[in-house]
């Protein structure tokens, strides 16, 4: 065998315990963010709201480790209490979006024509403004507050799922096995939905992984404007706005929110790397 | 033709996986005489395209390794040279073409800068210089207007053109040897005929060595020296031309001597049925006149439409339990003609009258009626079945919908259906992906037959199967016409399976029916110079029986002008 044809190729073994990794990591990091929302009350050193006017801007310590904000609350309750807030945020905020975009991408895309026309212009109406423009402007008119934060996602975020779904529709009514079902009397319905969108939907939950990152940190930077979650709320995108003006002092006030951020962020989109393989989307 | 030019010796090829390696290539030898043509036959999986890949050292993952075994060219082992020596080699002295030039050609680049590319590279010469070589080269491969044709993209040229720019592209380096991997097997029959011309003659004027990788018994018959048939990546046996298949040895090679559809096949032969006329009855299915049209190009803002005319005037009467042949070319609109028959094209005038009822006139009657009545078979086994449903999900869905069937006997009747097509009962469990394309093409017919229909439309059904399938897939359709009393109206291009299975052939050729006619009658005196051309293009699998009647490569192409590119309108 010759030098240079010996590649070296990772063994099987190992790509397949990559694989598995990534799956494994995404899974273990949003348990743990799971855990914390549900037994958050449980675990959280303190009442995430209660102000200690004698322990106000604590560093990390023994007491509170990750230090206390200006109000004197325990960063490390308040962050483990915004987990049940940020995980809420990332989930309803990516499934009204997934259901309408689905709907009308699968309806669009089979019927085509004049129906097609239509929902992909108004898709291009909803792209045509800068997405944070638009969200604020719809939280705007229905006032700030979590409610209307995810009215404004479902409105204006369904559109990505609505374009994915429609090219595949595009692609995959015209197979084999769409005019076989076509030939042999099944209903249009049956036909969609029972036939197509399986098929479709593959790289649309995928994409809902990554878009539960983009969701999680418009949730944040929302809140951060004051238009979504309102103080004394714990919630991680508020605190790190409120973290802000205490960066060059205490700068433990607007790092860990944020790190849990991230931390959140990378799970979603490890386990939507490791769906995209299991799904066959890279196919 | 006597001092070899390539000497392969105990060539073993295997891929490491889940730690265990398995051997892909099994100890192959052969030598490659100068000016010879071999012919590599062997069916999909059989290790013929690994191994052409192996000489060049261009395995398809890194996974798979050469083990043994010794590659010589002009004295040098190209098992043992470096990366960089063989980058001379692949191109310089090996040149290769694939089976589908429209993937092989780069679409954003001239044809000619394809073929000038290679020339600048391996010979270190100017622009202005291998413009003008690359220019003689598109004329060797016959392009009629080469200085003009250099400037074309490839999506401007047909099918056969693309093959022959590809030919250009392994020849531009001239090498001492061709590799062509199937390099015929998505063109028509009157372009493979013209390609394989094409290639002969290149043999004879450079004295080239070519190896003609392929699944068709017929084109090694009509081109190569010398045949090497592989099986599971073992060379089962090879020799001259003549011997190998007038005494095969090996008994998979007998195997798929007798599949090869121009063996005439008597005992089972669609005469046989003849003996006995069935009573004159009214027919099941009749034609009239019918236009499909489709408009391309143009749009809500933009007048000036084109509209391709798919199928003009065609018409048909299909007796009940007959078996019909429709043959022609790719865009001679055959395809066209069997979707509007069912209902699943737009029929732009003219009738089609199914059973009674004009399915133009009572949509509503007519299509209820179809769809109870009749089933269709699709080329592409795969894509033809839905890939998350296992096949018991997806007969049991069709005998749900459809509804002849009581509930609580599907599973029944399931299993009923899986032993008519000659799967096991155990199919009903898998999904596409873990079949081969013989078995989906089977799950595909059980499909269609779990409508219980009355006519089945089998579109180019086994174009995409290997010989040995192929032939099983006529033998069971036979035997289901004969069982059930089915009509069946079978697509095709190759015109020898259509013999072999249909009492009747319809050849089509730009949407028009030119010839119509018992299957013997057609076969043995054709009216129409299109169908003499169809047929005197298949390659047969006696050599002495030379393709189109004589090696003359430009008789062909003055008969028939070049089709279009197929386009099909969804």
């Amino acid at each position: 065998m010759s030098a240079g044809l010996a590649l070296p190729a990772a063994p099987a073994w190992r790509r397949f315990a990559g694989r598995r990794l990534t799956l494994v990591v995404g899974i273990a990091i949003l348990t743990f963010f799971l855990f914390l929302s549900v037994a958050g009350p449980l675990v959280a050193p303190y009442d995430p709201i209660f102000q200690d006017a004698a322990a106000r801007l604590q560093p990390p310590s023994l007491a509170h480790l990750l230090g206390t904000d200006n109000f004197g609350r325990d960063i490390l309750s308040r962050v483990i209490w915004g987990a049940q807030i940020d995980l809420q945020i990332a989930v309803i905020g990516v499934l009204f979006p997934f259901l309408i975009g689905t709907t009308v991408g699968t309806i669009a895309g089979f019927f085509g024509g004049i129906i097609d026309a239509v929902f992909m212009r108004l898709v291009d109406i909803i792209l045509a403004f800068p997405f944070l423009v638009l969200m604020l402007s719809i939280i705007a008119i229905l006032g700030p507050g979590l409610g209307s934060f995810y009215i404004a996602m479902a409105l204006v975020g369904w559109v990505s799922y609505a374009r994915l779904i429609r090219a595949q529709m595009l692609v995959l009514k015209g197979s084999d096995y769409a005019v076989a079902a076509v030939s042999l009397g099944f209903s249009r319905t049956r036909i969609m939905f029972r036939h197509l969108l399986p098929n479709a939907i593959a790289g649309s939950i995928v994409f809902s992984m990554s878009d539960a990152t983009l969701v999680l940190l418009s949730g944040a930077a929302v809140s951060y404007l004051g238009l979504g979650v309102q103080p004394p709320v714990a919630e991680w995108g508020v605190m790190v706005a409120e973290g802000q003006s205490f960066i060059t002092t205490a700068w433990w006030i607007a790092l860990f929110p944020g790190l849990s951020i991230v931390c959140l962020a990378f799970g979603f989109s490890m386990l939507g790397d490791a769906l995209g393989e299991l799904l066959g989307v890279h196919e | 033709m006597s001092a070899s030019v390539l000497s392969v010796k105990d060539l073993t090829v295997s891929v490491r996986m889940d730690d265990s390696p398995r051997t892909l290539i099994d100890h192959v030898s052969f030598d490659l005489a100068k000016g010879e043509i071999l012919g590599l036959v062997g069916e999909s999986g059989s290790g013929k395209s690994l191994l052409c890949r192996t000489l060049v050292r261009l395995m398809p993952s890194s996974l798979i390794t050469i083990d043994a075994g010794t590659v010589v060219l002009a004295g040098r082992d190209l098992t043992r040279i470096s990366d960089a020596e063989m980058l001379e080699v692949r191109g310089g002295e090996i040149g290769m073409i694939f089976q589908n030039p429209t993937s092989h050609l780069d679409p954003v680049m001239r044809i000619g800068d394809q073929i000038a590319e290679g020339i600048r590279y391996h010979q270190k010469i100017g622009a202005a210089q291998a413009r003008e070589a690359a220019v003689e080269i598109l004329t060797q491969v016959g392009f009629p207007d080469p200085i003009r044709q250099y400037d074309s993209y490839p999506h401007e040229f047909s099918g056969g053109m693309r093959q022959r720019a590809m030919i250009g592209v392994a020849l531009s380096c001239d090498p001492k040897i061709l590799i062509a991997d199937e390099p015929t097997t998505a063109l028509d029959v009157t372009i493979q005929a013209q390609i394989l011309a094409l290639l002969m003659d290149i043999r004879d004027k450079r004295g080239l060595s070519i190896i003609l990788i392929t699944h068709d018994l017929g084109i090694v018959a009509q081109t190569c020296d010398r045949i090497a048939v592989m099986q599971g990546g073992r060379l089962l046996e090879q020799g001259p031309k003549r011997q190998i298949l007038a005494r095969p040895q090996d008994p998979y090679t007998i195997n798929l001597i007798n599949s090869h559809p121009s063996m005439p096949d008597q005992a089972t032969g669609p005469a046989a049925r003849d003996e006995n006329p069935r009573p004159i009855t009214k027919p099941l299915l009749e034609i009239d006149d019918l236009h499909v049209d489709f408009r391309s190009g143009g749009s809500l803002f933009k007048a000036g439409a084109k509209t391709v005319k798919a199928v003009s005037g065609v018409s048909l009467q299909v007796m009940p339990g007959e078996t019909i042949g429709i043959v022609g070319e790719s865009g001679s609109g055959k395809s066209t003609l069997a979707r509007a028959i069912l209902g699943l094209t737009e029929i732009s005038s003219g009738h089609v009258t199914f059973d009674g009822i004009d399915v133009g006139q009572q949509r509503t009657a007519g299509l209820a009626k179809l769809r109870r009545e009749t089933a269709m078979v699709f080329q592409d086994p795969y894509n033809a079945l839905n890939p998350r449903m296992t096949i018991g999900q997806t007969l049991a869905e069709v005998l749900a919908v459809q509804g002849k069937v009581a509930r609580l006997a599907i599973p029944g009747r399931v299993g009923e259906l899986l032993d008519l097509v000659g799967l096991d009962r155990e199919f009903a469990q898998r999904k596409p992906r873990s079949m081969s394309g013989g078995q989906c093409q089977r799950a595909g017919i059980a499909r269609a037959l779990a409508v219980d229909p009355k006519m089945i439309i089998a579109d180019e059904c086994v174009a995409a199967l290997d010989v040995t399938i192929q032939a099983q897939i006529i033998a069971l359709f036979r035997e289901l016409t004969l069982k059930m009393n089915l009509t069946l109206l079978f697509i095709a291009h190759d015109l020898a399976i259509v013999r072999n299975l249909c009492e009747r052939v319809v050849v089509m050729y730009r949407g028009e029916v030119v010839e119509e006619g018992r299957s013997d009658e057609v076969f043995a005196r054709p009216k129409h110079e299109y169908t003499a051309a169809l047929i005197a293009a298949i390659p047969d699998i006696d050599p002495d029986r030379p393709l189109l009647g004589q090696k003359a490569s430009g008789s062909v192409q003055s008969i028939l002008p070049e089709l279009p590119v197929k386009r099909m309108p969804s």
